[in-house]
């Protein structure tokens, strides 16, 4: 199969940002999430929050590698595109239902429509987590 | 397929526009496209967004097909203009406000430039491009074999209609099940792409699709009237202005189109013109119509 890397288009390394996360799995490095950065009200609840994050961030990527039949040297950050990884509209919705199954949630079909990435994946389910009345 | 190219690249071949009621359909197989200095030629018509696109996509096959998906895009359209040569590489596009894109024609002089409507679906191993005039489009494809996760009835209950769920749970056999869900797929995306306004505007349980009785490879969508608010009240209207077609394509694929009847052009199926291309290289026409 013909290679890109001699055509004129030039590779971007990809963020390793939060794969460092991933890999190390319990051990939490001063990761920052975008989303939180700009909230200092919510400082108390990122620390609290941050380390379920990894966790969950883990298992969503467990689940896309097994519904889009990754291969292990895919590289993977929380960050990846869904479309990136070669998810079409179908796989988004079958890691939807694994999803909802997981982690037993219920996802608004309008919600999981706007999932593009793991982490959005998993700060949905952090957030459907949280407003499960209590058992 | 191997074809040498020191003679150099045939320029693009102009095409006549789809008739009001016709569907042009080009696809791609990229397991036929394997030359690099082919796929070098098509990675200098991408705008830097595009190849920005291309790059993001993880592993070797997946940045070709992203490739590939482009280059069908722009090469297509560029062959429809009805007036001079038009560079693939200067078309441009846009988003409509829900995200579906669409060919930005500013650059051009506005009298001269078809009424094109385009969409494209891909799969691991098939691109395709549908092209309409005057309405808009939606398409489809999906690998016939492709393995469902999770349990047919179970997936098809929590995303179809009661009526499609009623359909499929009628068909005993497993594999025909599969297949079933797999071409209300394909018709169900054809039409919420069609559509254009994103997933929100036409959530999968808000309507049917299903065959027309009587008739061979035609199909009726219908809608569960969303003003009643008592189950009993519920009525379904059937929309006439939305056809479907579904197709198999290289004996690997299903692919559905919707398209917009617009009345002009006088109702009656659609008519859809099947090619397979090599951008560049050749043009197959595949068939009129193979429809299911």
């Amino acid at each position: 199969m013909a290679s890109l890397s001699t055509t004129s288009l030039s590779f971007k390394a990809p963020s390793t940002r939060i794969s460092q996360v991933l890999r190390k799995g319990s051990s939490f490095q001063s990761v920052t999430f975008g989303r939180f950065t700009s909230s200092t009200s919510k400082s108390l609840r990122l620390q609290i929050s941050c380390a379920a994050k990894a966790e969950t961030v883990q298992k969503v990527s467990d689940i896309v590698k097994e519904q889009l039949a990754l291969t292990a040297d895919t590289p993977l950050t929380a960050e990846s595109k869904f479309t990136a990884l070669g998810a079409d509209s179908l796989d988004t919705v079958e890691i939807v239902m694994a999803l909802e199954e997981k982690f037993n949630i219920s996802v608004e079909e309008s919600d999981a429509q706007n999932i593009t990435t793991i982490q959005e994946a998993a700060d949905l389910i952090e957030d459907l987590v949280q407003k499960k009345p209590a058992a | 397929m191997q074809r040498s190219l020191s003679m150099g690249l045939t320029s693009l071949l102009p095409l006549k526009l789809p008739s009001r009621m016709e569907t042009h359909l080009w696809y791609i197989r990229p397991d036929e496209v394997k030359c690099a200095s082919l796929l070098k030629h098509y990675s200098q018509l991408l705008s830097p967004t595009e190849k920005d696109r291309v790059l993001q996509m993880r592993g070797d096959e997946l940045k070709k097909n992203a490739l590939l998906a482009r280059t069908l895009v722009r090469t297509t359209i560029a062959r429809y203009q009805t007036n001079s040569e038009v560079d693939p590489r200067s078309l441009m596009f846009k988003k409509n406000k829900y995200g579906k894109p669409e060919v930005d024609w500013q650059n051009y002089n506005n009298c001269n430039n078809p009424p094109l409507h385009f969409n494209i679906s891909h799969t691991d191993s098939l691109i395709a491009c549908g092209v309409t005039v005057h309405v808009p489009v939606g398409i489809d494809v999906e690998n016939k074999e492709r393995k469902i996760k999770h349990d047919v009835l179970a997936f098809a209950e929590r995303f179809y209609s009661a009526d499609e769920v009623k359909f499929l749970s009628t068909i005993l056999d497993p594999e025909v099940q599969r297949k079933e869900f797999i071409k209300l797929w394909t018709l169900k995306e054809a039409y919420v792409k069609a559509l254009g306004k994103g997933f929100s505007a036409a959530p999968f349980n808000t309507f049917t699709i299903q065959s027309k009785v009587g008739t061979e490879g035609c199909y009726n969508l219908c809608k569960t009237s969303e003003m009643t608010i008592s189950s009993l009240e519920k009525t379904e209207k059937c929309y006439e202005e939305w056809r479907f077609a579904l197709l198999e394509l290289a004996d690997s694929h299903y692919g559905a189109i919707c398209t917009e009847d617009d009345q002009a052009g006088g109702g009656g199926p659609m008519r859809v013109i099947i090619r397979k291309t090599i951008p560049f290289v050749e043009d197959e026409l595949i068939s009129e119509s193979k429809l299911l």
